[in-house]
């Protein structure tokens, strides 16, 4: 079942390749019908999923180079398939959102379907060398989604973004092979290298724990290897920014969680303050940033920063709470950001021809319900109780709060400043009287029926996860006792 | 004596298909079919050592050795023949060459290389190395209306003779310390040698038949002649230096260093390391600047010799099998980013990076089948170049070469950037209205190198013709066959090693052993 879910894209990818590239109808017909089918696979997963549950579900094993102990291992746990309802979801709405795509659609819609197969198969993937090729496979259909479809400098911002996060993964590589001639087990299987990881020397975690951090820090992303982000997002076209915020960012962290936490707990205790204080680092300076920003999407993009430095402390914290918290926030953030993304990159965009903040004002007039969304999505993401992006900081900051009690105060701060740049962000875009919008506009449709059907999901899910996040936590709930557990007895044991 | 005869069968079949080819061109006319006659050598090779694979052993005096690494060599060499003559039918029709030596000279460059693998005696390697580089040297300056390549020949030429002679002078050194020129002899004096480090003899005699292995791989400090000649020469000759030529070198440097130096591997070892390091980071930086395809695959070879060479130093079973698994792979995108650059060149009148541009909406298929060939060779999943660097990367932590397998990776990241502008210009370049190259007409191709470096000056070439500046020029020939073939040939080979790897392990891993 997890085969299908993985290379179900892979095939309709194919098949678009062999369409004629004129039939625009078609090529998005069949996008949209198999990513919808991709959903509709994930919800089943989700039926059939025994929560309560602390191991692998849905296990797929076979071997693949068995001369050096590599396989083809697939399984989710809760938070797994947690991620995999969101890719299959965002993937969905990035679908219909490119629509107005015009050009290329063909070569379009095969990547983006192409992608899917990577992004899903890093989070269902239980061998590193899989975990691997599917992580690097995201970065190919990624590159050319930004190059090609991009803003005016996708040429720039595709290259950055693929030599940052290709520096990332290589240096990963060596540490995954260090793991496996340290262990000595002579296989690549995840959870086996978890119960030997452990028992390996603590300098030796160490360094392998550094190499896992590059390549993870370089994808969530975590300050200073955020750079190549802002230039990615904003450059690229809106079905890209959606999948970039709302998936690819929560491979990095999903990479935390997975694979270094478990792994090598030692070092994980040794690089919790480091971890805790670049996520607050990144937490702040992405609020500060955002405040800055000229540009509205470019706005969102340091949000993202700023929001992914939430999870980044949380799971650095390594409590029960803040680790459900941190992985609350990468569902959440992976719901709303692709609101937020869509709202700016298409639903206004295509209306008005600009981002700049300076250029806006009074669409609370103009468009009403576009309005509305916006200001939904706003308050989401600054964390408004009821709605889902508070649930998942708040439980991040209890959680940490008996771990690194000076951080999460000065992380409250960033909250103050979330509240204040997005406050200000609507003030600027939404509120004001209609005229304020530069270049003289006539009268501005209001969102249409097809952007709803992409915001009106993502809404309603942030709306009930707010108000009842119970269902989504209990999903979770025992891989995140799983892991901390694992951290802890582990550390425990180290220690004597 | 026929049966003693049969260890040769392939090569002895390649001689005759390499003498049917010469005699069936005699005169003047116009051969049909000679291209297909000269396939029919690499191919009857293969089936000839189909045959050999059943008698392995040392034949002749020790001067013939059949073993799983002599058949692994042969193989590699029979198929990159074969591609090199599928990719010279088109070429040869649109160029001044005589097709009749020119498919001779590349057989029994075939049968050098095979002779190469396939002895353990250094007399033997290096009668080899020399009918493959007597060959080679001929082939590359085939174009004989071109300055370019006279100049490329005549390079690789004065080059070649003095590293061979290097090498002569080196394996005579051996000789006088060993009193032998049979690599297993060789190692067996050499393990008695009391002060391996201290005997400067037996370093400059290490230093000596190192360099002349090095010219062939292009190693830094040897890699001069690299550029232009990959420039210069042929397009199909470029790509045979580039596979067949450093995959025979390699034969003879593994089973001279394993076979024969084991010993003295604390003189070779560090050398080597230091060599193969500046040789990636050379080749991968000087790449980054160039403008013409041909002369940045030069480089691009230059860096992955050096990585290839990473497998010698590290020096286990593993990273045996590793350098012979990666040079497998090596062989498929190579051959496969040629055929797109000679279809390319066929089309644009012009071998400049510059020519691709487009070529994502023009050649969807060829653009394609390039950009899987170059994360081929910058090593990104799911291609056999990942898989070839993988083991690499295996083998090299595994020893504890942690830092050499870093330098590896960080060198992978900056070739991304230059095979990354081929594919900027096949896709997220805006088309161009007309090649520059193809502006200036057929007259461009011959002028070198002023009008291949036109690039910066397409206004003046294109109101020349203004006519040709509205749309792309029309291909002077309907596409051919023959390199569609070789490309899908290559790609499904490259797919296959990338996802289906287990069964090339486990022959590599045999060949490796050098039993």
């Amino acid at each position: 079942m997890l085969t299908t879910l993985v290379f179900l894209p892979l095939v309709g990818s194919l098949i678009l390749l062999l369409l004629p590239k004129d039939r625009h109808v078609w090529l998005r017909g069949i996008a949209t019908a198999v990513s919808a089918v991709e959903v509709l696979i994930s919800l089943l997963l989700l039926a059939r999923f025994v929560p309560g549950q602390a191991g692998m579900q849905f296990v797929e094993r076979a071997s693949w180079i068995p001369s050096i102990g590599v396989q083809y291992y697939l399984g989710v746990d809760g938070v797994s398939l947690a991620l995999v309802l969101v890719t299959s979801l965002v993937t969905l709405l990035a679908t219909i959102t490119s629509y107005s795509i015009q050009q290329q659609v063909k070569e379009f819609y095969a990547l983006l379907l192409l992608l899917e197969t990577g992004m899903l198969g890093v989070f269902v993937a239980l061998d590193y060398v899989l975990f691997y090729v599917f992580w690097e496979l995201v970065l190919v259909p990624m590159y050319f989604i930004i190059g090609i479809w991009g803003g005016p400098r996708r040429q720039y911002a595709a290259l950055k973004f693929f030599l940052y996060t290709l520096a990332g993964s290589v240096i990963m590589l060596v540490g995954i092979l260090a793991l496996y001639f340290g262990t000595g087990l002579g296989t690549f299987d995840m959870l086996a290298l978890q119960q030997a990881g452990p028992r390996l020397a603590g300098s030796l975690q160490w360094w392998i724990f550094l190499a896992f951090f590059l390549g993870f820090a370089v994808k969530v992303p975590i300050f200073p290897f955020h750079t190549w982000l802002p230039d990615a997002h904003v450059e690229a076209p809106t079905g890209g920014s959606m999948i970039l915020a709302g998936v690819l960012l929560k491979m990095g962290a999903y990479g935390f969680y997975r694979i270094a936490l478990p792994t090598l707990p030692q070092a994980a205790h040794q690089w919790m303050l480091p971890l805790a204080t670049l996520g607050v680092i990144s937490i702040l300076y992405g609020a500060l940033a955002a405040m800055a920003q000229k540009d509205l999407k470019k706005m969102v993009a340091y949000s993202s920063i700023s929001h992914m430095g939430f999870v980044t402390l949380g799971l650095a914290a390594l409590t029960p709470a803040s680790i459900s918290g941190a992985v609350f926030v990468m569902i959440s953030h992976g719901l709303i950001s692709p609101l937020m993304f869509f709202l700016v990159g298409t639903v206004f965009y295509e209306r008005l021809h600009t981002r700049m903040l300076d250029e806006l004002g009074g669409l609370f007039d103009l468009m009403p319900l576009a309005g509305v969304i916006f200001a939904f999505g706003i308050f989401a993401n600054l964390g408004l109780p009821g709605l889902s992006g508070f649930i998942g900081e708040f439980f991040t900051l209890l959680g940490s709060f008996s771990t690194f009690q000076t951080l999460v105060i000065v992380s409250s701060l960033g909250l103050v400043l979330t509240a204040a740049y997005h406050l200000w962000m609507m003030q600027r875009v939404l509120m004001g009287r209609a005229e304020d919008l530069g270049g003289g506009h006539g009268p501005l449709a209001d969102i249409s029926r097809r952007e709803l059907v992409v915001a009106v999901p993502l809404m309603i899910l942030v709306l009930v996860l707010g108000v009842y996040p119970g269902p989504l936590l209990h999903l979770m709930n025992p891989a995140v006792l799983h892991l901390q557990n694992v951290v802890q007895v582990a550390s425990r044991w180290g220690g004597m | 004596m026929a049966t003693s005869l049969l260890p040769l069968l392939p090569q002895l079949l390649l001689v005759l298909f390499a003498l049917a080819v010469l005699l069936y061109d005699l005169g003047n006319e116009d051969r049909p079919g000679l291209g297909s006659l000269a396939m029919l050598g690499p191919l009857a090779a293969l089936l000839g050592l189909g045959i050999v694979a059943g008698h392995p052993g040392e034949y002749w005096g020790r001067m013939l050795k059949v073993d799983s690494f002599s058949l692994f060599f042969q193989l590699l060499t029979y198929a990159g023949t074969f591609l090199v003559i599928l990719l010279s039918r088109d070429y040869v029709e649109r160029q001044p060459i005589h097709r009749g030596e020119f498919y001779t000279l590349i057989l029994l460059a075939g049968v050098g290389m095979s002779v190469m693998a396939s002895s353990a005696e250094l007399l033997m390697i290096y009668v080899g190395l020399e009918l493959m580089s007597l060959s080679s040297y001929a082939l590359v300056g085939m174009i004989k209306r071109q300055d370019q390549s006279i100049e490329a020949a005549l390079k690789y030429y004065l080059m070649g003779a003095v590293t061979s002679a290097i090498l002569l002078f080196g394996i005579s050194l051996l000789f006088g310390i060993t009193g032998t020129t049979y690599l297993p002899d060789i190692a067996s004096a050499l393990a008695l040698t009391k002060d391996i480090q201290g005997n400067l003899l037996l370093i400059a005699a290490v230093v000596f038949v190192l360099a002349g292995f090095g010219f062939k791989v292009s190693l830094v400090p040897l890699h001069m002649w690299t550029p232009d000649v990959y420039q210069g020469a042929p397009t199909p000759i470029t790509a045979f230096l580039a596979v067949g030529s450093k995959a025979a070198a390699f034969a003879g440097f593994i089973r001279l260093l394993a076979t024969g130096l084991p010993a003295a591997v604390s003189l070779w070892q560090p050398l080597l390391a230091l060599v193969a390091v500046v040789t990636m980071t050379y080749g991968n930086m000087t790449a980054l600047a160039q403008t013409n395809m041909k002369r940045m695959m030069g480089y691009s070879s230059i860096a992955q010799a050096g990585y290839i060479l990473t497998g010698l130093v590290v020096f286990t079973p593993d990273s045996l099998a590793a350098t012979l698994y990666y040079l497998l792979a090596y062989l498929f995108m190579n051959i496969g980013v040629f055929a797109c650059l000679i279809w390319v060149a066929n089309q644009q009148e012009s071998e400049e990076i510059a020519a691709f541009r487009g070529l994502g909406q023009r050649a969807p298929f060829y653009a394609v089948s390039l950009a899987i060939f170059f994360l081929s060779l910058v090593g990104i999943p799911p291609t056999g170049g990942f898989m070839g660097k993988f083991y690499l990367f295996f083998a090299a932590v595994q020893s504890h070469y942690v830092w050499l397998a870093v330098v590896m990776v960080i060198n992978s990241v900056i070739s991304l950037a230059y095979y990354y502008g081929v594919v900027r210009q096949m896709w997220l370049e805006p088309c161009l209205p007309a090649a520059p190259g193809a502006a200036a007409g057929g007259t461009s191709r011959w002028s070198m190198p002023a009008a291949r470096a036109s690039t910066s000056t397409p206004p003046a070439a294109a109101s020349s013709t203004p006519e040709k500046a509205q749309s792309w020029p029309e291909p002077t020939k309907p596409a051919s066959l023959a390199l569609g073939v070789a490309v899908v040939i290559s790609l499904l080979l490259v797919l296959l090693l990338g996802l289906y790897p287990q069964p090339f392990f486990e022959w590599v891993g045999k060949a490796a052993l050098l039993g």
